[in-house]
């Protein structure tokens, strides 16, 4: 049997979602019942997971029926072909008064901080002039642009608390076992996905005040150690890690291996 | 013991007023997770008092609900209409984000770029159109994602939705 009715009406569905039209358009009890009809003689897994598919849609379209219906019984709801009307005859004027009639700007200021400067000094100390970097570098990431805070990904239910600071424990441990390392040999792994989880750990142990930083910026060199170790300067820097470099440092330790 | 407990009330309002007013992260504002962590576990009650000190200066501490509680954003908002001019932007660009954000609320908050673009296009030259949708999704009063345009923070947190409505249908 051929899906393309049931094609139409997936279709029709992600129409409806994608261009807000009235979810009611959709017959619910018609698409039901094709489905019914294709159910019976589906039987590989391509054909199932068109049956999913179909199913996840129009539970969408229930979903928005339900919003629909919400938003016409509340205070907000006004016939969308009146409200076009109107802004069809209005005059520019009476638009941006209406705006300006209902409009109550946030309040918010940016400042500059002693302690920003001072973090954005050490930025510009840290990075490399524009024609050492690898084409490949990524922008510079500020702090407010940033993908995820921790909070967020518990938030998100992908990270628990308990998990994450049962990770941020056995880094610890496993960095005071070490002592003073090069910052790199200890976070790069075999795997890449794991060496970045572990700079990820690494840079909440140096925020956290649990682990320091050497940095000689004449050699080259980052070494970490356990804060407990000794205290020194406080200040932000950024570390860049790509996949290149850790591949030079995966070769570096191969080679290592064949001369012992 | 009072005068103590009275200083420590204070210095949780002041910490509260400086979070809110100045600019933290890209959007203005902060989360209740934040102000929690910083103000404390009473942060709603260090809001309330806040709020009536803004009051007198025709403010106010705006929640916009982002569905748990600690995950609201909390942002201070201009409490009274305007009555001077207080925007740099042109009458027609006013007029524009006027009518698509009408436009937008009619069709339940969600629409196709397109139709935006072929609605304002009957009153304003195509590349204005363009150059203002853009403008509008980069100041936050307007969000997209994959063509179709939404409410943005802004809008939820600056414009009194119902008030706009109910204007441009009574002009």
């Amino acid at each position: 049997m051929r899906p393309e009715k049931l094609l139409r009406q997936i279709n029709f569905c992600k129409t409806i979602q994608k261009e807000s039209t009235n979810p009611f358009d959709l017959n619910v009890k018609k698409f039901i019942e094709t489905l019914n009809q294709y159910l019976k003689t589906w039987k590989s897994r391509d054909e199932l997971l068109l049956d999913a598919d179909a199913i996840s849609e129009l539970t969408k379209i229930i979903e928005l029926q339900a919003k629909w219906i919400q938003d016409r019984s509340s205070s907000f709801y006004i016939d969308p072909v009146l409200i076009e009307l109107k802004l069809k005859l209005l005059e520019p004027e009476q638009l941006a008064d209406a705006f300006f009639q209902s409009w109550h700007p946030v309040i918010a200021l940016d400042r500059l901080t002693p302690k920003r400067l001072k973090q954005g000094l050490d930025y510009w100390n840290a990075l490399l002039p524009f024609n050492e970097r690898d084409d490949d570098f990524p922008a510079a990431l500020t702090a407010e642009e940033s993908a995820f805070e921790i909070q967020d990904l518990i938030d998100m239910s992908i990270l628990s608390r308990a998990e994450f600071d049962n990770a941020l424990k056995a880094i610890l441990k496993e960095l005071e076992a070490l002592g003073r390392t090069e910052y790199h040999d200890f976070i790069y792994s075999t795997e890449f996905e794991e060496s970045i989880r572990r700079a990820y750990l690494t840079s909440y142990l140096v925020s956290e005040a649990k682990a320091g930083l050497d940095i000689d910026p004449l050699e080259d060199t980052v070494f970490i150690y356990p804060s407990g170790a000794r205290a020194g300067e406080v200040r932000s820097i950024a570390i860049g890690i790509s996949h290149e470099d850790w591949l030079g440092w995966k070769r570096s330790q191969k080679r290592e291996q064949n001369g012992k | 013991m009072e005068e103590e407990s009275k200083a420590r009330a204070e210095r949780k309002v002041k910490r509260a007023a400086q979070l809110l007013f100045f600019r933290q992260h890209r959007i203005p504002g902060v989360k209740g997770w934040e102000l929690k962590k910083t103000v404390g576990d009473d942060y709603i009650d260090v809001i309330e008092v806040l709020n009536s000190s803004l009051e007198k200066l025709g403010m106010e501490v705006k929640r916009l609900t982002e569905g748990k509680e600690r995950s609201d954003r909390y942002i201070i908002v201009l409490k009274d209409n305007l009555t001077e001019k207080a925007s740099g932007a042109r009458i027609d660009e006013i007029a524009m984000l006027s009518a698509t954000l009408a436009y937008i609320i009619t069709k339940q908050g969600k629409v196709s770029r397109k139709s935006v673009e072929e609605f304002l296009c009957a009153k304003f030259p195509k590349h204005r159109v363009l150059f203002a949708l853009d403008r509008y999704i980069k100041q936050g009063y307007l969000g997209e994602e994959d063509k179709v345009l939404f409410i943005g923070w802004r809008t939820r947190a600056e414009v009194d939705r119902k008030t706009l409505l109910d204007l441009i249908l009574s002009a």
